[in-house]
């Protein structure tokens, strides 16, 4: 990935290249006028090391406003106001620095008067800044702007393969043609049930095809298709599970993300109901507190897997909630009493209506 | 009669087998099971002549429950499953009968057409298939009274047969199955070793070792027990203990 190190190590080369060119113009323009071989290398290699500095300077204290790289006017604003100390610092040191190495060489460092050094250096240096800052800018601005494509990249590379892996954790078929083989056997003794869970089917599968096109809902809608997948479910496993739904009357308006607590309450009959021969009893809650959404999904008789290792339903929760929230979203799947609780805490947002 | 055992974990789906397989006058439904342990159960004591095994069940699979089956005593299974064919091809199930949920009566009277037909080598097909898929058992059923016990394969010591019996031996008990020593040894897998024409041991259970006449051995076990190896498994093994 580019970042400050490539920027810095490209500003060496262009930094060492420009003084070298400055003192050999320098060296060779004063060749044949008198000088002492030494002055020319004196004079630009006093600038040189003053001008370094400033460099430095700028290199460390600079990073601050690296967030304005997207406003040039203000980061060069910013920058530019340094340069009335740049000149009356650099005016101070070089001349001084001049003045000291003349005076062990034992000779005088004749130049103009200071008023006029003063203005022509001043005005050099603005230039001079002016020149370095735009390299800077822009050697900044690709970094920042190739991170930002990376970065771009990976987050769409991310969602597209949670939508992916959304898509295929939903349409689970074994759900599904169990749900067909319930209703197939009902509709010989009870059309009108057949009929509602044929409606509460299409439903889901309705959402589910949906839920690849849009990433967040409000929980109200959320909370309905949980329940028809809960009611078909329970009318594959009847007298074998009691669901029961724990909600907040001000949590409808959330927003949550699509089709999230749908795994959780999938893994719940998984592990759950499927594979236990006791009655279970799971329990769905959603409260709101301290800016953020709480919502639970409890299930009695199942133990954590052994390994520790999560299925792919879960670590697909856990990947679309980072995308969507970042770090102030957590889902947490503990043991509890004699069964497993998910805990998904993220922030407060309403959803759109 | 085809007297016939359904197994499903749901109501609904036991429902409908049950209504359309009381039609045919020739079939007979001994009884119904909601889970792979009764499954197994109800089948040592209705032994019926069908099953209709679901695969996926809480405790014991289907695939299981026919893993524990001898291929030559076995009923004849027809597995019905939720899985797609997909997952069915993977399952090695093509060689046996299987019904894909949802079903309709076509389908169903097609398979009772084939059950009537009794074809013993689809019998035990469908029992190799579950083994293949289940892979070597770490558990085993065993008789315990009137029910049935899943014991922990590594905690078996040895297996005798006698007759058309194998007396399973574990450190606190013995239990009784009425099954042939090599198709229990097919069953187990690498765990367990001959030492005899009538006997098979834990290997890890192995103390030590002593030579006895015409080059048979004695075995000495971890539970102080000591066996006879004969010579004819004497090599294999060897072989075996590395």
């Amino acid at each position: 990935m580019p970042g400050t190190g490539t920027v810095n190590r490209t500003l060496l080369a262009l930094w060492s290249l420009f003084w070298l060119l400055m003192i050999v113009v320098s060296v060779a323009d004063h060749r044949d006028s008198g000088n002492r071989w030494w002055e020319p290398l004196l004079w630009e290699g006093s600038s040189c090391l003053v001008a370094t500095g400033w460099l430095l300077l700028q290199r460390r204290a600079g990073a601050r406003w690296q967030g304005l790289l997207a406003e040039p006017r203000r980061w060069f604003l910013r920058h530019i106001a340094w340069t009335p100390l740049l000149a009356v610092s650099f005016v101070i040191s070089v001349y001084a620095l001049r003045h000291g190495v003349y005076a062990l060489a034992g000779v005088t460092y004749e130049h103009p008067g200071w008023a006029y050094v003063f203005c022509y250096e001043s005005l050099k240096i603005t230039l001079f800044t002016s020149l370095w800052l735009s390299i800077i800018f822009g050697l900044e601005s690709f970094a920042r702007w190739q991170q930002e494509r990376e970065r771009l990249l990976t987050l769409q590379r991310h969602l597209a393969e949670s939508q992916l892996g959304q898509l295929r954790a939903q349409l689970q078929p074994h759900f599904l043609f169990n749900a067909l083989n319930t209703i197939s056997s009902l509709m010989q003794v009870d059309v009108a049930r057949a009929d509602a869970l044929l409606a509460q089917l299409a439903d889901l599968l309705r959402a589910s095809l949906q839920a690849g096109a849009r990433q967040t809902t409000s929980l109200r809608e959320e909370l309905e298709l949980s329940r028809r997948y809960a009611q078909i479910m329970q009318a594959r496993f009847a007298e074998r599970v009691t669901v029961s739904w724990d909600v907040a009357p001000d949590v409808g308006d959330a927003e949550v993300p699509t089709m999230l607590l749908q795994p959780l309450l999938e893994n719940a009959f998984k592990h759950g109901v499927e594979l236990s021969r006791e009655p279970v009893a799971i329990r769905i809650a959603a409260r709101r507190g301290d800016e953020q959404l709480h919502m639970m999904v409890r299930n009695s008789g199942s133990r954590l897997a052994p390994n520790g290792r999560s299925g792919i339903g879960l670590s697909n929760c856990r990947a679309r909630i980072a995308l969507l929230y970042g770090d102030r979203a957590r889902l947490d799947v503990a043991e509890e009493g004699d069964g497993v609780v998910a805990t998904l805490v993220q922030p407060w947002r309403s959803a759109p209506s | 009669m085809i007297r016939t055992l359904i197994v499903d974990d749901e109501a609904p789906a036991r429902d409908k087998l049950r209504r359309w397989l009381s039609e045919p006058a020739d079939i007979e439904i001994v009884g119904e099971c909601g889970n792979g342990l009764a499954a197994a159960e109800a089948i040592l004591r209705l032994t019926p002549d069908v099953v209709f095994l679901d695969i996926q069940m809480p405790g014991l699979s289907g695939l299981e429950v026919a893993a524990q089956l001898e291929p030559a005593t076995t009923p004849q299974i027809v597995f019905v499953t939720a899985f797609d064919e997909h997952a069915v091809k993977a399952f090695e199930l093509a060689a046996v009968d299987y019904l894909l949920k949802p079903y309709d009566k076509d389908r169903l009277v097609k398979s009772v057409d084939r059950l009537r037909r009794r074809d013993p080598a689809a019998a035990s097909a469908a029992v190799r298939a579950a083994r293949r898929r289940t892979g070597t058992s770490e558990r085993l059923l065993v008789p315990q009274g009137e029910s049935l016990e899943l014991l922990d394969a590594a905690s078996i010591v040895w297996l005798e047969a006698d007759d058309n019996y194998v007396h399973v031996h574990t450190a606190q008990a013995t239990f009784m199955l009425r099954r042939t020593l090599a198709d229990l040894l097919a069953q187990l897998g690498e765990r367990f070793a001959r030492i005899h024409k009538s006997a098979a041991v834990n290997l890890a259970e192995i103390k030590a070792l002593s030579p006895l006449f015409k080059g048979d051995h004695e075995l000495e076990l971890r539970s102080g027990a000591t066996l006879r190896l004969s010579r004819r498994y004497k090599d294999a093994l060897f072989t075996r203990l590395g």
